[in-house]
């Protein structure tokens, strides 16, 4: 297993929230924990509404793999603060760096204690993020001293020398550091008791507690190429500071960390697969992806809404629903009919194996109303996934004065957060340039061949004639060509539907209540 | 069926007690919970502590009228009505067990929605209108999963009515589990630490199941398994990956290293 053969692996960013965001939750106990992605930031969770933000694996030193295991260590420290801290300040100023600092020592003492599997990455992430430690040396004043007293709390030792007086008060603040996260452990103390402690350290390091510092957080990057031999050496001697009766062969297991080469493998295959299955294509196409990860997608979920609808369709799972008839061949009449008005029924197979592609007008029409859009069409996601529906999803508005058609969700993908999040980041603005969007998803269409493409608008095209030979090119490949018209109000949704009418389309709705739009869909499927 | 009367039941949330009440005042009783959470466990405990004969149904959509009713058969040239066990029980009195209610046809709920009403009794059109009446001491207990697991539908309201008393059970704290698995099998010290690491695993599993971001999740069962596999020498890691990931395979491998990266961090190497 070289290092090479690693390298050759990459991992797509929506691979990677997939298993992080699952993994937060599990870690950190909190089952609406979010990970989002920000290039360049350094690792940082918003405990108040559990929200992990983690830079792309690109920030990290090393191999693909390595840059991975670094990810997902900084996920599970960042998902342990969730389980076990009540506050996480900036690491900006100098008394948030230094309770952040005595909270990663604490929190990482209490996760082992549970996910003791964790040991040899906490090790290997220790090992590498010190190969990219600021020297001391090269440091100077205030800034040298915090980051010493970081280096030294965390690892027990520094990268550089201290000398004189430095050291001492390095020394000192260290010793009075430990003691308050032991207290801390023992007496089960909390963030705010810490927290109180902080100003001390601060006395003791003798420091502004407002100074800024420029520095990063603690174990993250300053720009230096990796040794392979450096972090072998290196995890090493934490192995041997951690327990002398460890031998050369853990520390190459811990270098090497195959318990999760094979984890990685499969993610990377994965981002191959969607990658393949069109997602470079499909951009080709003059389709555009939405590329922000830091989007937060709960925003746009109403839980209840997808609740009571997956209630309302939640028999067509078992492919069977009861129609009741007038007359049958086979029950007593005699003895059931006196109670039951319609006795007999048949069972009638529904058609749930219609393929399905949405696409979502997000023209500045809708723009008053853009979440509880949102809200209703994930909800109708949501309940397409929950019946196994094969499905696409487009949506189309203007940025930068062009017209642009956004690929929410592919069809070979599983409906996932990251295609709420897609979703979450369209801002509607612009006309609806129904015509020019046909056009663009015509290749695409002809790939995907849907049996129904659902169009949700506003009703007003820019051109009409143009809409109709559109709509009528789509009918003429058997795709069954669908309307439905977003109204204000009762009033306003006739209108639409009735200019709907005027476009072509196989079949066209309205509706003026937003959360009406997921059963109208759904009652498509059962034709 | 006689039930065994020396089998264990850890009663952790006072369910003896509703039903030995419910069953004297003579109300079916509902019980509504998970797969593998100890619902049968419950009914056959109680049953043989009342000393009452079990006839137990587990359905599923192939379970037909006929297999609850009876139906007839030729035998040596004659006609007969064989009886299902529907009207085994109502006649001989005792225990009807109707475990997974919830995956029968509505066909069948049709049936049986005639025996459970207040008359307690049905017509068989089977057998020339024949007209069965239970016993004084006929008693039915029934058992729904929630419904999202698989092939199971609401209960229609009428039915849901014939069961006024309805127990919850869901999965239990981990120290009633560690005593649940402890009533099957004995485990040491060392094992039983490795134990409380597997219903961690477990109970993140079951809440990522809750939450549909997997599609299965492991019942007490699947404990005791562990627990088994352990005294057997298998170590807690291994035992882990057989009894919790490898199922989940068949949800594609992203879904397997997921459970396997979640023993990867709670099982030391």
């Amino acid at each position: 297993m070289s290092v090479d053969y690693k390298q050759r692996y990459v991992m797509r960013n929506d691979v990677l929230i997939n298993i992080g965001t699952f993994l937060a939750r599990r870690w950190s106990g909190k089952p609406n924990t979010i990970v989002t992605l920000k290039d360049g930031a350094i690792p940082f969770v918003n405990i108040q509404n559990f929200t992990i933000s983690l830079p792309s694996l690109n920030y990290y030193l090393g191999t693909e793999f390595q840059k991975y295991r670094q990810w997902r260590a900084a996920l599970w420290y960042e998902s342990m603060r969730i389980a076990h801290s009540t506050k996480v300040l900036s690491y900006d100023l100098a008394f948030g760096f230094i309770l952040n600092t005595l909270e990663s020592k604490r929190i990482e003492i209490l996760g082992l204690g549970e996910w003791e599997g964790m040991e040899n990455e906490v090790i290997f992430n220790e090992g590498i993020s010190w190969l990219s430690r600021p020297l001391l040396n090269a440091l100077y004043g205030k800034q040298k001293i915090i980051e010493a007293f970081s280096q030294y709390l965390l690892t027990g030792y520094i990268k550089g020398e201290l000398f004189g007086g430095e050291l001492e008060r390095v020394h000192n603040a260290v010793d009075f550091a430990n003691a308050v996260v032991k207290d801390a452990l023992y007496n089960n103390r909390s963030t705010d008791w810490i927290e109180q402690q902080v100003p001390q350290i601060i006395k003791l390091l003798q420091i502004n507690p407002l100074i800024t510092i420029p520095l990063i957080a603690p174990r993250s990057r300053i720009g230096l190429s990796l040794s392979q031999s450096d972090l072998m050496k290196q995890v090493e001697r934490i192995v041997k500071t951690k327990n002398k009766e460890k031998d050369g062969q853990i520390v190459k297991s811990i270098v090497d960390g195959a318990q999760l080469l094979k984890e990685f493998e499969s993610l990377a295959r994965e981002s191959k697969r969607s990658e393949s299955k069109g997602y470079a294509s499909l951009e080709e196409f003059g389709l555009s992806a939405p590329d922000s990860l830091a989007v937060d997608e709960r925003a746009i979920y109403d839980n209840d809404l997808i609740t009571r609808l997956k209630a309302a369709v939640r028999y067509w799972k078992s492919g069977w629903i009861e129609m009741h008839d007038e007359r049958g061949d086979d029950l007593d009449t005699d003895a059931v009919l006196e109670s039951q008005p319609k006795p007999f029924f048949t069972d009638f197979k529904l058609s749930v194996k219609t393929k399905i592609a949405l696409l979502l007008d997000h023209s500045s029409s809708i723009e008053d109303e853009e979440i509880e859009y949102k809200k209703a069409t994930i909800a109708l996601c949501e309940s397409l996934k929950f019946l196994g529906v094969s499905f696409a999803v487009y949506a189309f508005s203007t940025k930068e004065r062009k017209v642009k058609c956004w690929i929410i969700k592919r069809p070979e993908e599983k409906w996932s957060t990251i295609n709420a999040r897609n979703l979450a980041q369209i801002k509607a603005s612009g006309g609806t340039p129904l015509a020019e969007i046909y056009n663009l998803l015509l290749p695409v269409m002809k790939m995907f061949r849907p049996d129904i493409l659902i169009t949700l608008t506003d009703g007003e095209p820019a051109d009409y004639g143009a809409v109709r030979s559109a709509v009528t090119s789509y009918k003429m490949m058997g795709i069954r060509m669908v309307g439905i018209g977003l109204g204000k109000n009762v009033d306003s949704a006739v209108n639409i539907g009735q200019n709907l009418k005027g476009l072509e389309f196989e079949k066209t709705l309205a509706v003026s209540r937003l959360q009406d739009i997921p059963r109208k869909v759904l009652s498509l499927l059962q034709i | 069926m006689m039930a065994n009367t020396d089998m264990i039941y850890l009663d952790w949330n006072n369910s003896f007690n509703i039903l030995r009440k419910a069953h004297k005042a003579s109300l079916f009783v509902l019980i509504i919970g998970p797969k593998g959470t100890g619902k049968t466990s419950l009914v056959r405990k109680f049953t043989s502590d009342l000393h009452k004969e079990l006839h137990s149904v587990n359905f599923s959509l192939r379970t037909r009228e006929s297999h609850l009713v009876g139906s007839k058969t030729m035998n040596q040239g004659e006609i007969s009505f064989v009886e299902g066990i529907l009207i085994k029980s109502m006649k001989n009195g005792g225990i009807l067990y109707l475990d997974e209610l919830n995956a029968a046809e509505a066909d069948v709920l049709l049936r049986l929605d005639e025996a459970l009403d207040d008359r307690r009794q049905i017509i068989l059109k089977e057998a020339e209108g024949q007209v069965i009446k239970a016993s004084q001491d006929w008693f039915v207990i029934a058992t729904i999963n929630p419904l999202s697991h698989a092939g199971t539908k609401e209960l229609p309201p009428q039915i849901l009515s014939r069961f006024p008393v309805r127990i919850r059970l869901d999965y239990p704290p981990k120290d009633i589990e560690m005593q649940i698995v402890k009533n099957h099998v004995s485990v040491t010290t060392l094992e039983e630490r490795e134990l409380e690491r597997a219903f961690k695993l477990a109970n993140g599993l079951r809440e990522a199941a809750s939450l549909e971001e997997l599609y299965y999740s492991p019942s007490l069962r699947e404990s005791i398994a562990f627990a088994k596999l352990i005294r057997e020498g298998v170590t807690a890691k291994e035992a882990a990956e057989v009894i919790y990931a490898n199922v989940y395979e068949q949800w594609g491998e992203v879904e397997y290293r997921k459970v396997m990266d979640m023993i990867t961090s709670i099982f030391a190497s």
